[in-house]
């Protein structure tokens, strides 16, 4: 069968309409055989009465009849059986004592007879059935013919006009064609034929989404890249510095402030690459169970030298195991960003990492005494490479930090929220994620 | 030559102001626009060097503002913006030359002495006084045809001296031009490197006017 919509409905139409040609034709045939039968048994009739009328021996055919003379076979008998007359002399047909119509099968031909008697005489007037079948089948070519010769030009008909009905769709198509990933705009809706509106609408909230999709990808990789020149030129400019030092001592400082560079500009590619994966368009990965209490005392433990450092004092309070469904080197990053920011822009005191199980959730809490984040600027945090204005760290974060925070949140299906610490100065970032043994 | 140097990141605002004080140099770094224009306001640098992805405040506002004050000051954008738009937006707002990241600092010097000399309405590279020649790129000088070797800061004050023959420079105005922000200034330093150029161009090079300051003779 074929898929294409216009030799379908040509295929049903043209096999519809021959159908119906065909019934027509059929009970068009048995009507007219009716009709002619009723006819020419009148004539037949008319016929035998005429000849009750008139002598025998000059006995003519009346004219006027339907059928031409030798169609007919008068005969008369007298009432005792002498044949009297025969228009036809080689044709007898045997006599027939009952009045009124019969068939008679006589000389290899099937004959209407019509008998009648008028006291002394017998008339019989006949002529065969076949006659009959071929005017009738005549009759209803002459009607069925028109249609039939009708086929090709309605199929042409047909023809064009699905393909003038189907035009919309070419034109969608050739329309959906011209689309690029560059030039997503919405398809027409002008103009539509009812049955397309929802097929067009359909693909325009597909067109309009993927545009989404490709201009957040491409604001990323954008941002990305702007991004990436400002350590890259720092690089370079720390290493020409390295170029041009003149002492040995002045070397060292250059080469120390190259080495800053280019871990800079490393974590910051490590960071673009764990955001990239935490996209909500990546696949899944396998999730286990991970203990987050445990999770946050390895950490701490690796924390602890860049507490040091930093002359802050790092604390964990816990209270037991604290189990979720998770990815654990995704919670691991979130966790590992909230400390690693929270030491960064904490000039001094310290940062404090709560671990809490309540009922189906785990609420992690990072708390340090730095600046905080003002009310106002507590949502753009989050997006990504936003910096607070006037937020000093020792060194140029990578803007990515929050963001990951947040998209590895909302992938196990938690939030975070930020407000101040607990002594209404500082930052303390709570993420609350569900355990997820359902 | 002191010029002020408004650029938001740590690490490139540092690697800028040490390759640009290797070149004679002197550089004064703000972090944002606000600090920046209060700079401004304080002293006459002859240079201004502007990022403009600044916290709060864009470069290009600022610039605009500066160019509505009616500053006249040399203006030389670097920014990672590198969109045929951007640099003429940048241009349009006022400033003069435009420099993207990442750039090299030979080219960064380079276009910061092309601008100086503009500004100075020179065409020439060289500085030339009578039969004294500095090469500002090179920081070579010659004297009645011999090479004479100059430190930085006497290069510096040479050709503060040099701008503008027989006007009268303070010490104060030298010291300026001299040193930026945060750099320990030893109360005889001007004193210092003068004694060292008249010991290398003869004692008469410069005059002292006493109470007002130095300057080098107006024809030679």
């Amino acid at each position: 069968m074929t898929s294409s919509i216009r030799g379908q409905l040509l295929a049903w139409l043209l096999g519809a309409l021959t159908i119906a040609g065909l019934l027509i034709g059929y009970s068009a045939y048995h009507r007219v055989q009716e009709d002619i039968d009723e006819l020419l048994d009148y004539q037949l009739k008319q016929l035998a009465f005429s000849l009750s009328h008139q002598s025998v021996d000059s006995a003519p055919v009346p004219p006027g009849l339907l059928l031409p003379e030798p169609d007919f076979i008068t005969q008369v008998w007298d009432k005792d059986g002498v044949r009297m007359f025969y228009s036809r002399p080689n044709l007898a047909i045997p006599l027939r004592p009952r009045p009124g119509f019969s068939n008679v099968e006589w000389n290899h031909q099937a004959w209407r007879v019509y008998t009648q008697l008028d006291g002394f005489r017998i008339i019989q007037v006949a002529h065969p059935l076949s006659l009959r079948e071929e005017m009738a089948a005549s009759l209803t070519r002459r009607a069925v013919l028109p249609l039939v010769a009708l086929l090709p030009l309605l199929g042409l008909g047909i023809w064009i006009i699905v393909g003038h009905a189907l035009r919309p769709l070419s034109s969608i198509s050739s329309a959906l064609r011209a689309r690029t990933p560059s030039a997503l705009e919405p398809l027409p809706q002008r103009d539509l034929p009812e049955e397309l509106v929802p097929l067009v609408g359909s693909l325009n909230d597909l067109l309009q989404r993927l545009n989404r999709a490709l201009e957040a990808r491409r604001q990323f990789v954008a941002d990305a890249a702007h991004e990436l020149r400002s350590p890259l030129t720092a690089v370079q400019l720390q290493l020409q510095l390295v170029k041009r030092a003149g002492s040995g001592e002045e070397r060292a400082a250059a080469l120390e402030r190259l080495e800053r560079g280019v871990q800079r500009s490393t974590r910051l590619v490590q960071q673009l690459l764990t955001l990239a994966r935490q996209d909500p368009q990546e696949p899944e990965v396998d999730r286990a169970s991970v203990d987050l209490d445990r999770l946050a005392h390895e950490l701490i433990a690796d924390f602890e030298p860049m507490a040091q450092h930093h002359r802050l004092t790092l604390a964990l309070e816990s209270q037991g195991p604290a189990h979720i469904r998770g990815d654990r080197e995704s919670l691991r990053v979130m966790l590992s960003n909230l400390v690693d920011n929270a030491i960064r822009y904490t000039p001094r005191g310290g940062v404090i990492v709560r671990v809490q199980q309540k009922g189906n959730d785990v609420k992690l809490e990072v708390e340090d005494t730095g600046a905080g984040i003002p009310v106002d600027e507590r949502e753009r945090v989050f997006d990504r490479f936003y910096r607070v204005p006037g937020h000093k760290a020792e060194e140029e974060g990578s803007g990515l930090g929050l963001a990951i925070v947040k998209r590895v949140a909302e992938r196990h299906g938690g939030h975070v929220t930020l407000d101040s610490g607990s002594g209404g100065s500082g930052l303390r970032v709570t993420v609350q994620l569900p355990c997820g043994n359902s | 030559m002191r010029m002020l140097l408004v650029e938001d990141d740590a690490m490139i605002g540092e690697a800028v102001r040490a390759g640009l004080r290797q070149d004679g140099f002197t550089v004064d770094w703000a972090r944002d626009a606000e600090a920046g224009d209060a700079a401004v306001k304080a002293e006459a640098y002859a240079l201004l060097l502007l990022d403009l992805g600044l916290p709060r405040k864009s470069g290009l506002d600022w610039l605009r503002e500066l160019r509505r004050r009616g500053n006249r000051i040399p203006v030389l954008i670097l920014t990672a913006r590198d969109a045929v738009a951007d640099r003429v937006s940048g241009l349009d707002s006022g400033a003069d030359d435009y420099l993207v990241k990442p750039f090299d600092l030979d080219e960064l010097s380079a276009r910061v002495r092309a601008l100086l000399r503009r500004d100075a309405g020179r065409a020439e590279p060289l500085l030339r006084h009578g039969e004294l020649t500095l090469d500002p790129a090179t920081h070579e000088a010659n004297y009645r045809g011999h090479k004479i070797n100059l430190s930085a800061r006497e290069f510096a004050l040479l050709t503060a001296l040099l701008e503008r023959p027989g006007a009268i420079l303070s010490r104060a105005q030298l010291e300026q031009r001299l040193y930026g922000w945060g750099e320990e200034v030893e109360s005889n330093a001007v004193e210092v490197h003068i004694h060292h150029l008249r010991r290398k161009l003869g004692a008469d090079f410069i005059r002292n006017v006493r109470g007002l300051g130095y300057s080098v003779s107006k024809a030679p």
